[in-house]
């Protein structure tokens, strides 16, 4: 009976209201995040099947390996899409024709099977981004893996079954075709893998989001608890009454919390820049001039870049700080301090998990402006903008997050400038309480 | 007699219409204690804070040392210092260190800073204890660091909001009689807000009694004992809030 008490007690104090509130709002908004993120690798996987042919190769032998690739044994009828270079500019003909990626059969392909040599494809894939999704091409895969077993096959029914075969053609047996591939970013195309490029990059493409989330979370938790604590302590009213204007100790408190965000950033951006450079360099040393290529595609940080992903950083921060203010000054004990640091995590965590595996910018319209309007969204952004040359949306993004911050902070300022400070409650269903009001 | 504090018909109305205070008028002079004196939730905060320009008065004034809380907040804000009721202190700073944070603060230079934190220590005696973090403090000495802070800058109007809560009986009738001696001795004058009538009615020079927002009646404690023919000042009250 007493345990019963004391356990009915202990857990009306800890599932109140705003807890509750918290638990079903978290819940809608990572089912919300759970439909978008479904939704872009749908539509990603969609995308990703579709094949792209050019066939400079006119001859009997290509037209039966893509109607093999149309049409494989035992397997599902695959839909090809045709298509014709006119140059060997990759960058702006997989622009004209709008492509995510195609595969080239060159002239010639079918006399160098016809003469036992190793035949070459060309496989010619636009990156968008560096997040998981976006970069994976099912179809262009098995449109390789199909050409290559119709070319064995073909190489077999002519060769083996006849008992005619070489030394060289048993090699060239094991492996019949040699895939070229080249990868365009924005407008730069060089001659390197697409995987291995996200190889290369997966750990700063890891990290960066990382970064931002942690500053976000540890700035807001850095501030509301500071507000929190002194409204709880009373120690604001000591110093609101003191002969120091509201400003000043406003911004002393913003400072403070935004230099000890920054070392925290700086701290945390050593560590992970020592971290992947450690395990990047596992994965560029491997390949020969890995490194070049990478800086070559621009998909490498220059100074300027820093400063434009610091840039977006700090007004991150900056908007962090002055929706924590007025989360901070909600606050009425430590228990609500804890709840209302759930919008400004949530906020951080739906662009943080969709940017490592989506790219936001595929997103259909009403999801990508959904999470566009989240502020943090565009910093976590920002690296794959300034890499890919999405500069418009960059500019556009820094903008927005301007506005907003201008906004936020014009509330902040207006709220711990004024009676709000002392007065001002979130209820949850509840008729607000007014004690203070009429001490 | 110079007044330290004159208020005209402050009041504070929230949206729904409600007064948290309701044309409360009085005024202090100098070297005098007076006491706001009802029960939680009369309005004794409010006004108190509307002094002390934390909330914005809706309608009426309070004049303090000449300066408007309407008009001169700042200045306002050099002349009084203000002790909220179960105020604390930052934890992880040192009882010295925030003396001379706040003497910091009050001080027009560092020469009167330090002046302002000797007396400070002074004030609050806890000796050697001062150099340990405040967290560490029992709440007894929190509240004497708290007094000391507000006392230590010599204001033209002190305002405290439940003086000596939080102290034990030897530590309370030491601060009852410090404040007494610092408005007889150095004309220091007091605004205080309390429930405790008793100890109000042995510190203060005249007390307003204030219920449900309204101001109801002004005197000297001997004189509203004599007038409602009562034994102290809760039968004041009690007759004067029935009525």
């Amino acid at each position: 009976m007493k345990f019963f008490n004391l356990f009915k007690k202990e857990l009306k104090e800890m599932l109140n209201v705003s807890t509750i509130v918290t638990m079903v709002f978290t819940v809608f908004v990572m089912i919300m995040a759970g439909d978008a993120m479904s939704g872009a690798i749908d539509e990603a996987e969609e995308e990703s099947s579709s094949i792209t042919i050019c066939n400079f190769d006119d001859t009997e032998f290509t037209k039966a390996v893509l109607n093999f690739l149309e049409n494989p044994a035992g397997g599902e009828k695959n839909e090809v899409e045709y298509v014709t270079l006119e140059s060997d500019d990759y960058v702006s003909e997989l622009k004209r024709l709008d492509l995510k990626n195609v595969v080239i059969i060159p002239e010639g392909f079918a006399q160098k099977v016809e003469n036992s040599e190793q035949a070459k494809i060309i496989y010619v894939s636009r990156m968008t981004s560096l997040s998981t999704v976006s970069n994976i091409s099912t179809g262009s895969s098995s449109a390789m893996s199909l050409i290559e077993a119709a070319v064995k096959s073909a190489f077999y029914t002519s060769k083996v079954q006849t008992g005619a075969l070489k030394e060289n053609e048993v090699t060239m047996l094991e492996n019949p075709v040699e895939i070229e591939e080249h990868t365009v970013v924005a407008d730069k195309s060089e001659k390197v893998a697409a995987a291995l490029i996200i190889a290369a990059t997966q750990m700063s493409q890891m990290f960066l989001p990382i970064l931002v989330f942690v500053l976000v979370i540890y700035s807001s938790q850095m501030l509301l608890n500071a507000v929190a604590t002194e409204k709880i302590d009373k120690t604001l009213e000591t110093l609101l009454s003191a002969p120091v204007s509201r400003l000043t100790v406003l911004s002393a408190k913003m400072l403070a919390a935004g230099v000890v965000a920054g070392l925290n950033a700086i701290v945390y951006m050593f560590g992970m820049s020592k971290m992947t450079s450690s395990v990047s360099n596992i994965t560029t040393d491997s390949v020969d001039g890995l490194d070049e290529i990478l800086k070559n595609l621009g998909l490498t940080l220059s100074a300027g870049d820093y400063v434009l992903v610091g840039i977006q950083m700090f007004m991150t921060i900056l908007i962090t700080l002055s929706i924590s203010l007025v989360l901070g000054a909600l606050a009425k004990d430590t228990k609500s301090t804890q709840t209302y640091i759930m919008p400004v995590m949530i906020m951080a965590m739906i662009p943080y998990m969709l940017s490592v595996f989506v790219d936001i910018t595929t997103l259909s319209p009403v999801l990508r402006y959904l999470v566009y309007a989240i502020p943090f969204t565009h910093t976590f952004m920002a690296t794959q903008n300034v890499m890919f040359d999405n500069m418009t949306l960059y500019w556009a993004g820094l903008a927005y997050q301007f506005v907003l911050l201008v906004l936020c902070m014009t509330y902040a300022v207006k709220v711990f400038t004024s009676d709000r400070i002392f007065t001002m409650t979130i209820s949850f269903g509840k008729k607000k309480k007014q004690s203070e009001e009429h001490e | 007699m110079e007044k330290v504090l004159e208020v005209k018909g402050l009041s504070k109305q929230y949206k729904k219409g409600v007064y948290a205070s309701q044309d409360v008028t009085f005024d202090v002079n100098k070297g005098e204690i007076f006491a706001l004196i009802g029960p939680n939730g009369a309005g004794k905060t409010t006004t108190i804070r509307m002094i002390s320009t934390l909330l914005k008065a809706t309608e009426g004034d309070a004049v303090v040392a000449g300066h408007s809380i309407l008009t001169e907040p700042d200045k306002v804000r050099e002349n009084i210092t203000y002790l909220p009721d179960e105020a604390g202190a930052y934890k992880n700073m040192k009882g010295i260190d925030y003396l001379k944070f706040m003497a910091g603060i009050y001080a027009p230079d560092a020469a009167k800073a330090a002046e302002y934190v000797e007396r400070g220590k002074e004030i609050c005696a806890l000796g050697d204890r001062l150099n340990d973090k405040i967290g560490g403090y029992s709440r007894g000495m929190a509240r004497k660091l708290l007094i000391a802070r507000a006392i230590m800058p010599q204001p033209a109007l002190a305002i405290f909001d439940e003086p000596t809560s939080g102290l034990d009986i030897i530590n309370a009738l030491e601060v009852r009689r410090m404040l007494k001696d610092l408005a007889q001795k150095e004309g220091m004058s007091f605004l205080l807000s309390s429930h405790n009538m008793l100890e109000i009615e042995y510190v203060s020079d005249r007390v307003g009694i204030i219920a449900k927002g309204h101001l109801l009646e002004i005197g000297k404690p001997d004189e509203l004992i004599k007038k409602y023919d009562a034994q102290n000042l809760e039968e004041v009250f009690e007759r004067v809030v029935k009525q």
